[in-house]
């Protein structure tokens, strides 16, 4: 028994070939991120209200383009649908934002997903990302319905068309923006707590909190204030943005002059939520 | 004098058994509740505390049934695998409420006695949230032992203690059933359960596979041969001798003795002083080698 | 009991979780006072902040979270074991919790409403609407309370129910408004201090009546699913 003690190499080996780069590790939070929002690969369960809330909205576009279609009437064009749809967006952000970012922090795995080459801003980036297409596909593929609905029966044949897809483009722009200032306002007060029920709670309450105040700002007596009113709530500032960008389709928020305003708070307002969501992510120990 | 019995309790989860018609019968000491894990202890736990109705059958405490009875709390303390407890309380203030909760006359008394009895009175003014895990084990101990119930279930007590605290739980565990407690501890931690009881309930896939004291569960296994270490002044003869015996069925020589495989347990522990006299040979060792819990449990597992 | 409703009370606001139900009374009053300040038409601020956000949104949230809370907090982490274990008749383990529900929603709602009341009409507007988010308080939390009991994600029915059945669906289908705690309130607190400023769609006895059947029914399925709370195997 005296011979010298070894260890024998008996499989454990490095990996000494070719690794994905950022890219793939940034994708594949976004892929989860998207497969999560929806339940996709999930239980059943967690597919009930996302796919509720889209079956809703849904429905309203295709009831909206078989009005056309029947009779000619627009009730709603793109960019008002998305206004109207407005309580729905903030009911879906509330579900899923906590999905994506309670869940990882309650869990403790953050300090697992941090110990591999993932930066801070690489997560929060693909995550906002996944929540932001989410959302703007709740909103675009309603609009493409109504979109096809309009198209087909179109009297005046690929002019109409032509027209119609002018009308789409913005109103999935619009959508777009809906999707951005929601995802990153949502994203940011989910990571503030690890319990989805109360995230939840927290998102909407913020959303709803905001609505009267533009609705006591607006009767002000400085119409300043009244035209300046829109930017307490991002329902409204979005809404303002629709009105100064694209006047033809009547939003429903007066700006006035003050549509730079709008664009640029909306800008900071994103740029804010997403560098405060990075300084909170900065030191994943304490979380 | 308490008795916790179960009567053909089964409880199923739509398709799913988890536990399958076990009877049985408690009364004071310790008893431990020996199982691998899924096999359906936490759940008999559950079901004896009154957290669970089983399916089908009964169980009583005293006559009594557990389910939606609180008053049956009076007799009974439970301390649950989940290490939950309210964080912003400190030991004290926790002991306290469930003393006050339990409606006892000296509250204050009570929970400074029962916190003594756990160790825990130098950080009884801490906030749990700060404790160890081993600490707040022992909290929720004192919790459950300040109305001196006569049942006391505990479901894997002793994780998360260091050593120390393991041997004084083990000794408290003791002192209560040899006062008269009927006390029964889940664990799969088998060193554990043979340093704190002899008596054992072993659930094996939800089915009750034996119970009682487990060295004689052992003997009743007949199919198994008992294994035997012995050492003497001459193995080779001895084991030339023992190999003729009917009740013996192997022998092994190794350099540290033999290991010697007997069927009937009786006769050859009668058979083997007689041919050692008979020859002349002087035992220097006979051990039971299987006679531990581990190989109890491992027997009855692969059965 | 009284020590179930200390342990509660320290549970609620022991924890930084309490200082998310100062944002919302704090804008009422807020709001209402610029208003003021700025000498704007009650008429035209009144609907916006006291029925929009006051009775709409810091009624309701509010008893959702301290509702949810009391006893959701407690089943999900299962500290609920250390309160059941003990012979107390279920009964006095609920209304104790809901007392400290009540009381608390009651105060963080009751308050900046009857401010805010009271610089749009009157001091009568003002206890008014302290008295409706006061029974509002009962009905909600009770409702909330139970809901607790009989789902694994109360907050999200609760959000549910305020969202899109008092939200969306009391404005387009009026047959939802019977059943919705909000005119209740609205109704309740119109018959008390009458002013345009509150328009109540449902009639005062249907309000009253079916609001005590909220707490009541509330109340009685709550501590009935106590009675038979059940907790299942290995740690879930």
């Amino acid at each position: 028994m005296s011979e010298a003690s070894v260890i024998h190499d008996i499989g454990y080996q490095r990996y000494t070939g070719r690794r994905l780069g950022r890219t793939a590790v940034f994708s594949a939070i976004y892929v989860h991120g998207i497969r999560a929002a929806f339940g996709l690969g999930r239980s059943a369960k967690s597919k009930i209200f996302p796919w509720l809330v889209a079956g809703i909205v849904l429905l309203v576009a295709v009831i909206v383009a078989a009005v056309r279609s029947q009779t000619g009437v627009v009730v709603f064009n793109y960019i008002q649908f998305a206004d109207s749809m407005s309580w729905l967006v903030i009911f879906f952000v509330a579900i899923i934002a906590p999905e994506l970012v309670s869940r990882d922090m309650r869990s403790g795995v953050l300090p697992l997903y941090f110990s591999r080459p993932l930066r801070a801003a690489d997560y929060i980036g693909a995550k906002f990302v996944a929540l932001a297409s989410a959302v703007w596909l709740l909103l675009g593929v309603p609009q493409l319905v109504m979109f096809v609905g309009a198209a087909f029966t179109t009297k005046t044949g690929m002019k109409g068309v032509w027209n119609e897809l002018g009308d789409l483009l913005p109103g999935w722009a619009y959508s777009l923006l809906w999707a951005v200032v929601f995802a990153s306002i949502s994203l940011l007060i989910a990571s503030l707590t690890g319990k989805r029920a109360f995230a939840a709670a927290g998102i909407v309450a913020t959303f709803l909190m905001t609505t009267p105040v533009v609705g006591v700002l607006s009767i002000l007596p400085s119409s300043t204030a009244q035209h300046l009113a829109g930017l307490a709530s991002p329902m409204s500032l979005i809404s303002g943005i629709g009105t100064w960008l694209i006047p033809s389709a009547n939003a429903g928020f007066p700006v006035d002059r003050f549509g730079p305003v709008y664009g640029i708070e909306a800008f900071t307002l994103i740029a804010g939520c997403l560098l405060l969501l990075l300084a909170r992510y900065r030191k994943v120990a304490s979380l | 004098m308490s008795t916790l019995e179960l009567q053909n309790v089964s409880r199923w989860y739509g398709n799913v058994v988890a536990v399958n018609d076990i009877s049985l019968n408690l009364g004071p000491g310790v008893t431990g509740l020996l199982g691998p894990n899924g096999a359906g202890k936490t759940t008999v736990l559950h079901m004896m505390a009154g957290f669970l109705n089983p399916s089908r059958g009964t169980v009583t405490i005293d006559g009594k049934p557990t389910w939606r009875n609180p008053a049956v709390y009076r007799d009974l303390g439970l301390v649950n695998e989940r290490e939950a407890v309210h964080g912003f309380l400190t030991a004290y203030e926790f002991v306290l409420a469930s003393a006050k909760m339990h409606k006892l006359p000296d509250a204050p008394g009570a929970a400074r006695r029962a916190l003594e009895l756990v160790e825990m009175t130098d950080a009884q003014d801490r906030r749990i949230e700060t404790y160890s895990k081993g600490m707040r084990q022992r909290t929720r101990v004192a919790a459950a032992l300040v109305h001196a119930p006569q049942v006391l279930l505990l479901d894997e007590p002793f994780n998360g203690m260091d050593p120390r605290q393991r041997m004084h739980m083990m000794t408290l565990l003791h002192s209560l059933g040899d006062q008269g407690h009927t006390i029964l501890f889940s664990s799969h931690i088998l060193e554990e359960v043979e340093q704190v009881s002899g008596t054992v309930q072993v659930i094996v896939a939800g089915r009750l596979a034996a119970s009682g004291d487990y060295r004689k569960i052992r003997r009743l296994m007949t199919n198994r041969p008992h294994v035997f270490a012995v050492q003497s002044s001459d193995d080779r003869q001895l084991a030339v001798a023992l190999i003729g015996e009917t009740s013996v069925s192997g022998v092994e020589i190794a350099n540290t003795g033999l290991t010697v495989r007997a069927a009937d347990y009786g006769s050859f522990t009668r058979a083997l002083p007689r041919i050692a006299l008979d020859r002349g040979i002087r035992l220097r060792k006979l051990l039971p080698s299987d006679e531990s819990l581990e190989s109890v449990f491992s027997y009855l597992l692969e059965a | 009991m009284t020590t179930v409703a200390y342990i509660t009370a320290r549970g609620l606001f022991g924890r930084r979780r309490v200082l998310l139900l100062l944002p919302l009374p704090l804008l009422l009053v807020g709001l209402a006072a610029l208003c003021r300040s700025y000498n704007v038409n009650p008429a035209d601020w009144g609907v916006p902040v006291l029925t929009a956000l006051g009775l709409a949104v810091v009624l309701p949230v509010t008893a959702l979270i301290v509702g949810t809370g009391v006893l959701g907090s407690e089943v999900d982490d299962g500290t609920i074991v250390h309160i059941l274990t003990k012979p107390m008749p279920r009964s006095n383990i609920i209304l104790a919790k809901l007392g400290v529900a009540v009381g608390v929603t009651a105060v963080t709602a009751a308050v900046p409403l009857f401010i805010a009341g009271t610089m749009a009409d009157s001091v009568r507007l003002g206890l008014a609407l302290a008295a409706g988010a006061a029974i509002g308080a009962c009905a909600y939390t009770a409702f909330f309370l139970m809901l607790s009991l009989l789902t694994r994600r109360p907050v999200l029915l609760g959000l549910v129910y305020i969202l899109v059945w008092e939200g969306l669906l009391g404005r387009f289908v009026s047959g939802t408004r019977v059943l919705s705690i909000e005119q209740y309130v609205i109704a309740i607190s119109d018959k008390i201090a009458p002013t345009d400023l509150l328009t109540g769609r449902v009639s005062l006895p249907v309000a009253i009546v079916m609001s005590s059947i909220f707490v009541i029914g509330g109340t009685l399925l709550a501590i009935d699913r106590l009675r038979s709370f059940s907790m299942a195997g290995e740690t879930s």
